[in-house]
């Protein structure tokens, strides 16, 4: 029986959603009116001065501002949508060779995967800095005993942004397997043996049984990713400082400079709000995504 | 097939059933990925052991001729690591407390009582997990000046104490928890707060553990937000932000065997306790993205 009580419904939720109110949502609408006011954050908010669209107008305008932000934005949606094309179909390939039950070691792999997501991402910066260096780093040397040419990794800006996916890749992949093997656990096994008995081989069931019936855990799994990816700080502040010129320049980082190391409140809300406004956009098409694919079916 | 792999405590075969030609693709896929997910923590720990002259050689050397724990001596001499484990101990320890009495309460309060707004207010806590940390964070980083807790440990931790995750993950335990066992407690007079602690909490032991767990790695490993609200006040510093100053104490290879060292030993916390309690992390992770 469920109850409808004042005094103890307060004392229970007071605390959580005091703290969540104080802490995240009022924040996030100081962001947001911020973004619409000239304000340094040395200063108190009572010295905002409101000035309408003119700071978005700024990030998106001609000027070295404007360049920066929108080489921001364009490096994170590149660094957001390679590292869910890659981490997603590995998580559910590794998903497949923990779950499957013939071959003994699944247990082995889930567990070597998921450690390395609890690594602390300035230790996966550290120690992939030093994978990464070009003459002393074991990478090259690899690469040299296949008969690969060494690579500049993150030096280069053509392969600077690209290192930091490998590396987010490494770090996250683990949480997305045991997502995966978590949706495979809900497929019922009947559907393999019928499709066995109707003759379908290995891969036919798993593009007609396995795939569609993964949708669900996919889709929650994209959204997470997108979160996760939007979030990458350690590698650019502490190796790249955004460069070689600005290729690793990501919005975290970027907002973060803008923000707080130079004191422009005003504009990185303004970029953060921007950011807010992307990531509903990217997510609400994520779910029209996945709907679409479900008719198909 | 006989081969039988001494790590697993139920002695269990290679292949379950005599090997079909795709058996071995699968096996070596299993080995091949293992060995390359391990590679950089391998690497890290060998590195940590080499001599400066090993770290700087071309190519590299792999194994150190002659293990040696100088580096890790040396991080000592160069951060205060002592301290700087400490600070990240009480950071991650408080921050787990108050995580876990918050979503605790309001998991039991979302989960069991009926009251106007609950799906509204329910969806905003939800909404808040999808909330990146950097889109709060210049208003944040002045809030926490007005309750003058900037610069401090206390700056850290108390915008931390309530956490969407936590509330979700409870809410979804505790709904499992009988009605009727709730309904006893109050014939038999136990307060509200009371059943929470005294019969609730112990229900839902495992969901506690993982949420404790994840809380702890998570504001173990946390980056961003100390290194914001401590600037410049290195003796609150957390190992995380301590250790980014080996990076740039000697510039190039010189520093390499230093950082490993450094690495390996803020690596070790997080990892230990999660191959200790794996089970908890897998069953909470399973539970909350697919009932979710």
């Amino acid at each position: 029986m469920k109850r409808y009580l004042n005094g103890p419904l307060l004392v229970m939720l007071a605390p959580a959603t005091v703290l969540l109110g104080v802490f995240i949502l009022l924040p996030m609408l100081l962001t947001i009116w911020l973004s619409l006011q000239d304000w340094s954050t040395q200063t108190g908010f009572d010295t905002a001065r409101f000035i309408g669209l003119d700071n978005f107008a700024e990030i998106f305008g001609p000027g070295s501002v404007g360049r920066d932000f929108k080489t921001a934005l364009a490096n994170t949606a590149i660094y957001t949508v390679a590292s869910v094309a890659v981490i997603l179909p590995l998580s559910v390939l590794f998903g497949l060779l923990v779950y499957q039950q013939r071959v003994a070691g699944g247990v082995v792999l889930r567990t070597i995967l998921f450690s390395s997501y609890m690594v602390p991402m300035i230790a996966v910066t550290l120690v992939w800095s030093k994978l990464y260096s070009p003459s002393e780093g074991p990478l090259n040397q690899i690469l040299g005993w296949l008969a690969i040419p060494p690579q500049k990794w993150l030096s280069s800006p053509d392969s600077a942004l690209g290192s930091i996916v490998l590396l987010n890749v490494w770090q996250q992949v683990g949480y997305f397997t045991v997502l995966a093997v978590a949706g495979l656990t809900q497929i019922p096994k009947t559907l393999y043996e019928a499709a066995e008995v109707d003759g379908a081989g290995p891969v036919a069931s798993f593009f007609r049984i396995t795939l569609p019936l993964l949708r669900r855990t996919m889709l929650f799994s994209g959204v997470i990713a997108i979160i996760n990816a939007v979030q990458v700080f350690e590698p650019v502040a502490l190796i790249t400082q955004g460069g070689p010129i600005n290729s690793t320049n990501v919005l975290t980082y970027h907002i973060r400079r803008v923000g707080i190391e130079r004191s422009q409140g005003g504009l990185g809300s303004a970029m953060a709000v921007t950011l807010m406004l992307a990531l509903i956009v990217a997510v609400v098409a994520l779910f029209a995504f996945a709907r679409r694919g479900g008719e198909e079916e | 097939m006989t081969l039988v792999l001494p790590s697993t405590a139920s002695r269990r075969r290679l292949f379950r059933q005599a090997p079909r030609p795709r058996d071995w693709f699968i096996l070596t896929a299993i080995v091949g990925i293992s060995v390359a997910a391990a590679f950089p923590l391998a690497w890290m720990v060998l590195t940590s052991l080499k001599t400066p002259a090993e770290t700087m050689q071309t190519p590299p050397v792999w194994f150190p001729a002659s293990p040696s724990l100088d580096a890790y001596g040396k991080v000592m001499d160069v951060i205060d690591a002592g301290r700087s484990f400490l600070n990240s101990a009480i950071i991650a320890t408080l921050t787990t407390a108050g995580i876990l009495v918050t979503s605790l309460l309001a998991g039991f309060a979302f989960a069991k009582y009926e009251f106007r707004g609950r799906g509204a207010l329910f969806a905003v806590v939800v909404a808040t997990m999808l909330l990146p940390p950097i889109v709060t964070l210049i208003p944040l980083y002045r809030l926490v000046g007005y309750l003058h807790i900037d610069g401090s440990l206390a700056g850290v931790i108390v915008p931390n104490l309530a956490n969407a995750f936590g509330i979700f993950l409870m809410r979804q335990f505790i709904k499992g928890v009988p009605d009727e066992l709730l309904d006893a407690a109050r014939i038999d007079g136990a307060s509200e707060l009371r059943i929470v602690f005294s019969i609730v909490a112990p229900s839902v032991v495992p969901a506690i553990a993982a949420l404790a767990l994840f809380a702890f790695v998570y504001h173990w490993n946390s980056y961003l937000w100390p290194l914001t609200v401590l600037q410049g006040h290195t003796d609150q510093y957390p190992i995380v932000i301590s250790l980014s100053r080996l990076l740039s104490y000697n510039r190039g290879a010189l520093n390499t065997g230093l950082v490993m060292a450094g690495a390996t030993m803020a690596v070790l916390p997080p990892v230990v306790l999660f191959v200790l309690l794996q089970r908890f992390f897998v069953d909470s992770i399973v539970s909350s993205g697919v009932k979710g």
